[in-house]
């Protein structure tokens, strides 16, 4: 027996941060009774801890509740949960293509924001029917007119019909499942073609290895049936199927239209792709669903353990977080200074703060993170390309022809009364202007083109600073611009220390320098004699600090008790010392 | 295990009339009136009695008696101690027996009766004598409350020291040495000069945390360190240990036992006993034992507790431990590249440098084990 199209429906909500989504996504379960809500965890399909922590969702979930409308008839809803931050951009646009159509969540009290116009966008693209729900009407502050306005004016979307909810009270739910039953259309799909089924998400089970979430685009996949990967070309017999309710419940097939899980066995994520197609082994196709991309680093941090002895058990932890993130890459990097770590490539300044978390905190490792880079591709005179994850990698000055730096197409969204403030500071970055636009009488939208390491610095935190926390932004890669770059060194006593290298642009070159050997000076204990803080482009020194000598270092009090105490302080002073002593050389 | 007998004898009084805010010694505000100091100081009469019996009393040198504040339990239980202690060994006038006493806490009674009990060093907590920086750290006292302490004192003790601290946030160099000059001017013998340290759990190091306060400053400190070297100097005081300034004849035997290998017998609550067979050093406190060093680790111990003093040590010396640690002769010149250590009249010893970066120059003299 085979579950009918004509009765599924595959949606997902997309929202800003913050909008309240999870809350939603909550009270559809309880609705549905899919879970009792005195079993009900705050934002349920949020299972990771930091994800829990932070409000955000980092993967995706596919959760599946039987909703018995006011016609009578009952339905399968397949709620796809997407992650929630642009640094997943892709992971996002994979979910939505397993969905026919998207609840836009607006926040009542702050209307469109950036990611709200850039999920809209996405889900646009993916040919989406969309709802927009306006949520959280039961707070005071809530003006569902002016977002329904800004809904219609600055998405282009109808607003009339938008549903009027709150997440919190349960207001309006059940107007958004009836809404989903009528707007969003069911799947469509040949019941009799080959085998085609998208995977939107992947993740490794320590007991049953790789379990991907897929969406049924054609045919159908059975337990025991062998199946292929069309991009990697694993090939795989499936060892379970089934859908989350949400807890994991098998069956024996999904059929078209469906959504659910395939349990593979496989060892390695890397080779269950997102948005890789699923088709048969045997008559099945070779043209893959479109849209597949390789997921691409853009930020590169190396991390080091502080304590030497933790190398091989941060090697251990990346491989396991690994396991689960197939766009964590990393290799071994050597510094003169920080001893044995790795170059570590994250999806963008989130993901690298998470993963920074969590190999803090679920593995118990003290880490250094020396300052985030991004991809440079560095073109020799001969024409050669090297791409540079790493300032320690650049060539020297002599055979350089010219450098390119990714720029990202940056959105951010104010209101008017912030322009200036914005249009400042995106300069001030080296942010190339583009274009605005006012989408409503309360919001501008502004373009830029910036270079994705202006971005990481603290670009976000500026600008929400610089708007009293009204912008929002939003990015997506844009290409490869030619750009005035240089290495720039930090001496400590005139010795290089190659983990302080980062790579600037020249006109920023004077101001970073200078502001970098002030920090160190703030950091780096005294010694016995002078240290001169240098930073230096090739041999010219542009800006300078001295540490100064230390003037007094003794532990006054040495009596009968103290011995045993101050000789544990000297000895942990030494060992202090010398990993001072290896960076700088003093 | 034969160990060599202990020549010093150190007591301890955990109570105080109140915490000091940078205060994290073995101590605790305690009522006066209150009777678990009774029950102290019966256990610790226990203990020299006990200790007595077992003969590890007969070759005592020095009594010192401190805290907390002993000044604190009143002079009935000090009575009580100091009388048992005459019975359970020879508390004669050439064995130099401290006691610390607080401003707050001494009156002349106190003075007159334990001076008849044996007492013949008072070592008093003033810390400063300016109100403002006592009401910094907290101090029970004033300024007039310190000086009039150090006068009673002088009514029976020859021997009256003080300790001053230096580097605390809000005390200006002239207030510090303003401190030193009354010291001198109220005729003290001795003299003890710490800098201030945050240590962890205290209301400073909270303070410091939150930025109420800011760090003591290390060029504030050693310039303190430096004043008090120059006034007491000049005032015929001379610096035998980094934080100790004596008239000659002054120099406490007690604190010297602990910087020169001598044996020690701590009694009462987080009291340290060091005692010691010619090649095994243990340290035990509360009965457990803190460490256990080697002939090698006694030997690098004794050379970085003999580089605190002004004596450091001799030419001799220097040669006997470079039959076990042939890298001295290099360290020793390290040392004396780096002015920590000089060489003066066939003795190895600090100096000024040496004194205020003592760490720098005690660290390397360990790590020869």
């Amino acid at each position: 027996m085979y579950q009918d199209p004509q009765y599924i429906r595959n949606f997902s909500i997309i929202a800003h941060i913050d909008h309240g989504k999870s809350t939603l996504s909550d009270r559809v379960l309880e609705l549905t009774g899919t879970v009792a809500s005195r079993d009900m965890q705050e934002q349920l399909l949020d299972s990771m801890d930091i994800e829990r922590e932070r409000g955000i969702t980092i993967k995706s979930q596919a959760v599946r509740v039987d909703y018995t409308a006011d016609d009578g008839k009952t339905y399968q809803f397949n709620l796809i949960d997407t992650p929630g931050h642009v640094d997943f951009t892709y992971e996002v646009s994979r979910s939505l293509a397993a969905c026919e159509g998207a609840v836009l969540v607006v926040d009542a009290t702050q209307g469109v924001e950036a990611q709200t116009v850039a999920n809209a966008m996405l889900a646009m693209n993916a040919d989406l029917e969309i709802i927009p729900l306006i949520n959280k009407i039961d707070l005071p502050a809530a003006d569902p007119e002016r977002v329904r306005a800004e809904i219609e004016d600055g998405l282009a979307l109808p607003a009339d019909d938008a549903v009027l909810a709150s997440g919190k009270t349960g207001v309006g739910v059940h107007d958004m499942l009836e809404s989903v039953v009528y707007n969003i259309p069911a799947p469509e799909g040949n019941q009799n073609a080959p085998l085609r089924a998208l995977i939107f998400d992947s993740y490794f089970d320590p007991h049953r290895g790789v379990v991907a979430l897929i969406r049924v685009v054609d045919g159908k996949i059975s337990k025991g049936d062998r199946v292929r990967m069309v991009n990697t070309g694993t090939e795989v017999l499936v060892n379970e199927v089934g859908c989350r309710r949400p807890a994991e419940t098998p069956t024996p097939h999904l059929s078209v239209g469906e959504v659910g899980y395939l349990v593979t066995g496989l060892k390695d994520v890397r080779q269950v792709k997102v948005g890789d197609t699923i088709t048969a082994l045997k008559g099945g196709v070779d043209e893959p669903l479109p849209g597949y991309r390789e997921a691409k680093p853009m930020v590169f941090t190396g991390l080091f353990p502080i304590d030497g002895d933790q190398y091989e058990p941060l090697k251990e932890a990346l491989e396991k977080l690994s396991l689960n993130d197939p766009a964590l890459v990393w290799e071994p990097e050597k510094s003169h200074a920080l001893g044995f770590g790795f170059r570590v490539g994250f999806l963008g300044l989130l993901h690298m703060e998470v993963i920074k978390e969590r190999l803090e905190r679920e593995f118990g490792l003290d880490l250094l993170a020396t300052a985030p880079s991004v991809e440079y591709h560095v073109f020799k005179k001969g024409g050669e390309m090297v791409s540079l994850h790493s300032p320690q990698e650049m060539p020297d000055a002599s055979e350089i022809d010219h450098i390119e730096e990714p720029y990202l197409k940056a959105k951010v969204l104010i209101p008017p009364d912030y322009v200036g403030a914005v249009m400042e500071l995106a300069t001030s970055r080296r942010g190339i202007f583009i274009n605005m636009n006012y989408l409503s009488q309360t919001t501008v939208e502004l373009l830029w083109e910036i270079p994705l390491s202006e971005l990481i610095m603290d670009f976000f935190d500026k600008l929400k600073s610089n708007t009293k926390g009204y912008a929002s932004l939003d990015y997506e890669f844009g290409d490869y611009k030619t750009s005035d770059l240089m290495k720039l060194d930090i001496l400590l006593s005139g010795k290089p220390i190659d983990a302080l290298s980062f790579i600037v642009h020249k006109d920023k070159a004077y101001d970073r320098g200078r502001v970098l050997c002030e920090k160190l000076k703030e950091i780096i204990p005294r010694q016995m004699f002078e240290v001169p803080i240098q930073a230096a482009v090739g041999s010219r020194v542009l800006a300078r600090q001295t540490v100064k000598a230390m003037r007094k270092d003794v532990l006054a009090k040495c009596y009968g008790g103290d011995i045993t105490r101050n000789r544990k302080l000297l000895e942990k002073q030494k060992a202090g010392k010398k990993r001072m002593k290896d960076i700088g050389k003093v | 295990m034969q160990f060599e007998p202990y020549k010093a004898l150190y007591l301890h009084i955990p109570f105080c009339v109140r915490k000091c805010a940078y205060c994290d010694f073995e101590s605790c505000a305690v009522a006066r009136d209150d009777a678990r100091i009774d029950q102290y100081v019966d256990e610790l009469v226990l203990e020299i009695r006990r200790a007595s019996k077992a003969g590890l009393l007969g070759s005592l040198q020095t009594v010192y008696i401190g805290g907390g504040t002993p000044s604190h339990i009143g002079l009935a239980r000090l009575s009580k101690l100091l009388y048992t202690l005459s019975l359970s060994m020879h508390l004669e006038p050439e064995i130099e027996c401290t006691m610390e006493a607080n401003p707050e806490s001494l009156d002349a009674r106190m003075v007159r009766d334990i001076w008849a009990l044996g007492v013949n060093r008072l070592s008093i907590g003033v810390q400063s004598f300016d109100d403002e920086v006592l009401s910094i750290l907290g101090r029970p006292h004033g300024a007039k409350a310190a000086r009039e302490a150090v006068r009673m004192a002088h009514e029976r003790f020859e021997n009256v020291s003080v300790d001053l601290m230096c580097g605390i946030p809000g005390q200006s160099d002239e207030s510090f040495a303003e401190s030193v000059r009354v010291a001198v001017e109220l005729g003290v013998t001795h003299v003890s000069v710490y800098p201030l340290t945050i240590e962890e759990g205290t209301p400073f190091a909270q303070r410091v945390e939150s930025g109420v306060m800011p760090e003591p400053d290390d060029d504030v400190e050693a310039r303190h360190m430096l004043l008090a070297a120059e006034i007491l100097e000049a005032a015929g005081f001379h610096r035998y240990e980094v934080a100790s300034y004596a008239r000659p004849g002054f120099e406490s035997r007690h604190n010297t036992a602990y910087w020169t290998g001598v044996p020690y017998l701590g009694l009462g609550r987080g009291a340290t006993t060091m005692r010691q067979t010619a090649d095994r050093r243990e340290r035990i406190k509360d009965g457990e034992v803190l460490e256990v060093l080697d002939a090698a680790e006694m030997l690098a111990e004794d050379l970085m507790l003999a580089m605190r003093m002004s004596r450091g040590f001799s030419i001799e010396d220097a040669e006997d431990a470079a039959l076990v640690f042939d890298q001295l002769p290099e360290v020793l010149g390290d040392l004396m590249a780096d002015d920590l250590v000089e060489l003066r009249d066939r003795r190895f010893r600090p100096t000024t440098r040496g004194w205020l970066c003592g760490n720098q120059l005690y660290a390397r003299l360990l790590a020869l084990a």
